[in-house]
């Protein structure tokens, strides 16, 4: 049997002795449910906003607490204040797994609830011990569409940190353009439109076939940690074949699918600084429409990498320089963070305006956005930035704001977030990091 | 947990335990052959997107135009060579190698010129079935860099001649089969196994084709050409006299070129120059061509030592000799010499600036976006020149520099703190003092005299002595003995894939002293290697 990485996740998940040396991927939770469909035959999705170097905590968390009136939008926060009933803030909360390397120990905790896998020697990278939160959900509701999940980024050299596991990341596409060919250039089809008929799919997938009788070939002849590796090539060429499979099948029918217009060829720099706006609106729209066709039920969106240094409109240096050499109460990294809310406030309210069923598409789905840290210059992952746009079909809360006075575990929303969308795991990270509760204060 | 190699060496593990430890010392001073040394199992290298660029243009022509966005490169352990043997193909990369391989086939075989000298037994549209399995039989080896088996000579055949009947086209029908071996792991990934040595009972050496595969790319950073493969064909690449003889002709090759400026981009991380961000309001001659340009102006000085004069690569931190263009000549202040692209040049006898420690690639690229950073420089030239290991700032503390105020406006002053906490200094100490000699040269590069009007004190020390200024810090590491071993050690990381085993610390120290023995030459120590028992051989699959 071909032991692909989701079998060899639910092997390790139910407890079975995986025997073949591969590296352990560790159990992030244990699934036997299977996700559930919103009402009206609609999917549920997930989604990942995420930018680097954290925020000011203290012009970012908002007074009061709870619903409605009781808590208001802070100053890092007013750029959304037309979306605040469609929003959940949470704040106070506590990374526990640890903050070896600034930054990097940050990203892994708080993406993979699990501690960055540092190289034993010291070196100063690291990697993911298990996939991200976006791939361990999209292991579970992610496998009946075209793409398992899309990645997107925005600033310029943005990496992202969407992880199948050690060493595997998906790469996020910077390019509107690029992105718009890929998801809806001349192989998608609108609803009501029949399937591709082309002999050229099935000789692809012919080619496809080869190429996977190549990999098994090879992993019969290499050491077990370069299996793994060929594991997951051979993972993303099957799923490849499965892909071009299904544009012969007709495509998917959701009412509030339509063929997106065609971004810009190009986002040309301007006096030295990236068009970070227009390429984030652009991409906003794709993914969105992506979500809306099904195209895809998990995506992440990379607005910028921690360490990112290209310039933000109007600031004189990279965010990540600004958040330790600027002096003061760093009123320049406080002007990056509303820029960012800015357009985190566009993208929730395009989701809202996509009428699904008897709601919005954001209705039926949920994004987590967050950072790898929160004061930027202390590298602190304590109280934690995380918003939560839309309320997965009525699962989450939306419109409070909930503070943690103890210091909580971040992994606790995670837990809440995974089982909203409808998978059933009893708890969630690793080590420190490990939990078995939800946030109850966010849960319907 | 996976286990990766650690890097092994004792000086490091001592250096990393704590930070406060004295200058590294050798461990051990005698030298034995490192025939006896154990090596760790071969590592599967994925092409890098350099390397993939190359290959292609290599088999299909300089004309083809190459795919934009491919699995991206990560750096591991300080080299993207490690990178290659660590990270895996996402599944977006799947789908960006299969599009580039439909699209570099058709390219390659869509236009009737390009068809005959791929397919020379091709008439029109209607061609025999031997001209297609003849095609992958002789063709096919160059991609895969090894003969074809007649099982895979069938199935690129066979695809290809169902492809074309589907189509009613044998051309594009052929297109099928060459993208298949474009994407296959036999073409992306370098495949070295190793197989049992004849002549040592237990041990384990690479394959006549896999030597031809570890050869260029490691002096050429591309495959093999045909006669290299030929070599292979013959046994001559087991053999030491007939490797000999074609490291030898690989090295007065051009193509050795691209080796060097592979290697060297590689190991300086010269890459992210792309990405040089500099405030624009304090570096006023900062543009995005700075950081490509600077990176050509180390590329060149490296080459002209290396490989026109095959001179001392020591020289390289103290030589006066530069290659400049108009706008990196405006950043040093000195006349441009030539009009257009790079010319040669000598700094003035009296200009504070020598060697590759006065260059824009390294000054700029080491530095904060508003300011020099003694810290970034130190840290650069105790890791990637000495091998010496840094371990990251701890998180959780306050890393800003304070502001320049009255009475403390050097950046010496500034980050006195750095020295004078106990915390800090743990560190800092190995790398501050150091970078504090080049703080006449500002965050871009550009000589200053005074920050703030106050006098810069460009001195510093290096492993507890001191030194008066930028010359002297010049001069002294071309003579730091931790050089020549470091430059080994990373070159045969580099050759090898993968962060070193305990065992070849033998190996480096081996090499380095015969790159002593040859002068310091970088060819020698290239040749050396190639020739190495570390590089012929390999442990065992486990």
């Amino acid at each position: 049997m071909k032991l692909s990485r989701r079998h060899l996740l639910k092997g390790v998940l139910q407890g079975t002795a995986v025997s073949l040396a591969l590296p352990p991927l560790e159990i992030f939770f244990d699934i036997s449910g299977k996700a559930y469909a919103c009402g009206a035959g609609l999917p549920q999705r997930f989604g990942l906003f995420y930018w680097g170097n954290g925020n000011l905590p203290e012009y970012w968390n908002p007074d009061g607490e709870g619903a409605g009136d009781e808590w208001a939008l802070s100053e890092q926060l007013s750029p959304l204040a037309s979306v605040k009933d469609l929003i959940t803030v949470v704040s106070g909360m506590s990374q526990k797994t640890g903050n070896l390397i600034p930054h990097a120990s940050g990203v892994a905790g708080m993406l993979s609830g699990a501690a960055l896998q540092v190289y034993e020697d010291g070196r100063q990278d690291g990697t993911f011990a298990g996939p991200s939160i976006d791939q361990t959900i999209a292991l579970e509701i992610g496998g009946e569409t075209i793409y398992r999940s899309i990645e997107t980024g925005v600033l310029p050299g943005t990496s992202g940190n969407s992880y199948n596991g050690p060493n595997n990341k998906n790469p996020p596409e910077l390019d509107p353009y690029a992105m718009y060919e890929r998801i809806f250039g001349p192989t998608f089809r609108e609803p009501g439109e029949e399937g591709i008929v082309d002999p050229r799919l099935g000789l692809r997938r012919s080619v496809l076939d080869g190429v996977m009788a190549d990999i098994t070939k090879l992993e019969a002849q290499v050491s077990s940690t370069d299996k793994a590796r060929l594991d997951q090539h051979f993972t993303g060429i099957r799923e490849l074949e499965q892909r071009l499979a299904r544009l012969e099948e007709d495509p998917p029918n959701l009412e509030a699918c339509m063929r997106p217009d065609a971004p810009e060829a190009e986002y040309p720099e301007i006096e030295g600084r990236p068009q970070i706006s227009a390429v984030h609106r652009a991409m906003s729209d794709l993914v969105i429409m992506a979500v809306a066709c099904d195209q895809t039920r998990v995506f992440s969106h990379w607005f910028s990498d921690q360490l990112t240094n290209k310039l933000f409109p109007e600031v004189s240096a990279g965010h990540h320089s600004l958040t330790h050499d600027e002096p003061g109460e760093q009123p320049q990294v406080n002007q990056i963070v509303q820029f960012v809310m800015g357009e985190l406030c566009y993208m929730v309210e395009q989701m809202a305006l996509i009428e699904e069923g008897d709601g919005t598409l954001l209705d039926n789905m949920v994004m987590l956005c967050t950072s790898e840290i929160s004061h930027g210059m202390t590298h602190s992952i304590d109280d934690m930035p995380i918003i939560l746009a839309g309320n997965a079909c009525g699962r989450i809360q939306q419109g409070i704001h909930y503070r943690s006075h103890t210091g909580e575990n971040v992994n606790t929303v995670m837990l809440s977030l995974i089982r909203a969308l409808g998978i059933n795991a009893p708890g969630y990270g690793l080590e420190e990091g490990e939990v078995s509760n939800g946030l109850s204060a966010i849960e319907v | 947990m996976i286990r990766f190699q650690s890097a092994g060496f004792v000086l490091c593990a001592l250096f990393l335990a704590s930070c406060a430890e004295d200058s590294p010392k050798r461990v051990s001073d005698d030298v034995r052959e490192p025939l006896d040394i154990e090596l760790p199992a071969p590592v599967l290298r994925r092409l890098n997107q350099a390397q993939y660029g190359r290959a292609v243009h290599d088999l299909l022509g300089e004309d083809v135009v190459l795919p934009t966005s491919l699995e991206p490169d990560e750096r591991i352990d300080g080299l993207r060579a490690i990178g290659s043997a660590v990270t895996t193909i996402s599944p977006r990369g799947v789908e960006q190698y299969e599009q580039a391989a439909f699209d570099l086939a058709a390219q390659a075989l869509d236009t009737k010129g390009e068809r005959k000298r791929f397919l020379p037994c091709l008439q029109d549209n209607d061609f025999p079935d031997p001209c297609i399995e003849g095609f992958f039989r002789d063709f096919g080896p160059r991609v895969w860099r090894r003969p074809l088996t007649d099982l895979e000579v069938d199935r690129m055949t066979g695809i290809s001649i169902r492809a074309g009947g589907l189509l009613g086209d044998a051309y594009e029908g052929l297109e099928f089969g060459l993208a298949a071996m474009l994407q296959s792991p036999n073409f992306l990934f370098r495949v070295e196994l190793g197989e049992p040595d004849p002549d040592a009972p237990g041990e384990y050496r690479f394959t006549d084709y896999e030597m031809a595969t570890r050869l260029s790319f490691l002096l050429w950073d591309t495959i093999p050409d045909a006669e290299l493969l030929q070599a292979a064909s013959r046994g001559d690449l087991t053999d030491a006299e007939g490797l000999e003889e074609q490291v030898d002709r690989m090295l007065s090759d051009d193509r050795v070129e691209d080796g060097l400026r592979a290697y060297f981009t590689d190991m300086f991380s010269l890459y992210s120059l792309d990405e040089l961000n500099k405030d624009p309001t304090v570096f006023t001659h900062m543009s995005p061509e700075v950081g490509p340009a600077a990176r050509e102006e180390t590329l060149l000085g490296i080459l002209h030592l290396v490989q026109d004069q095959d001179g001392d690569f020591r020289d390289l931190l103290t030589t006066r000799t530069t290659f400049l263009d108009r706008r990196l000549s405006s950043i040093y202040g000195v006349p441009a010499p030539i009009w257009d692209g790079f010319g040669m040049t000598e700094w003035p006898k009296d200009h504070g600036r020598r060697g590759f420690l006065g260059q824009v690639s390294f000054l700029a690229g080491h530095s904060h976006a508003v300011a020099s950073s003694p810290t970034l420089r130190g840290k650069f030239i105790r890791e990637v020149l000495l091998c010496h290991m840094i371990p990251a700032p701890p998180a959780d503390v306050d890393t800003s520099i304070p502001e320049p105020v009255e009475g403390r406006v050097t950046m010496r002053d500034r980050v006195a703190k750095h020295l004078e906490d106990d915390y800090c200094a743990g560190c800092h100490s190995i790398t501050d003092p150091i970078g504090l000699g080049l703080e006449n040269f500002d965050g871009l590069g550009h000589w200053r005299d005074r920050e703030y009007g106050t006098t810069i004190d460009p001195s510093g020390e290096l492993d507890g002595a001191p030194f008066d200024d930028a010359w002297d810090l010049a001069a002294r590491m071309r003579e730091h003995p931790d050089l020549p071993e470091c430059l080994t050690k990373t070159v045969l990381s580099y050759a090898s894939g993968r962060t070193l085993s305990d065992g070849e610390w033998d190996a480096v120290r081996y090499h380095a002293e015969g790159l002593e023995a040859e002068g310091h030459s970088f060819l020698a120590l290239l040749r050396d290697v190639a020739l190495s028992p570390a590089f012929r051989n390999t442990g065992g699959q486990p």
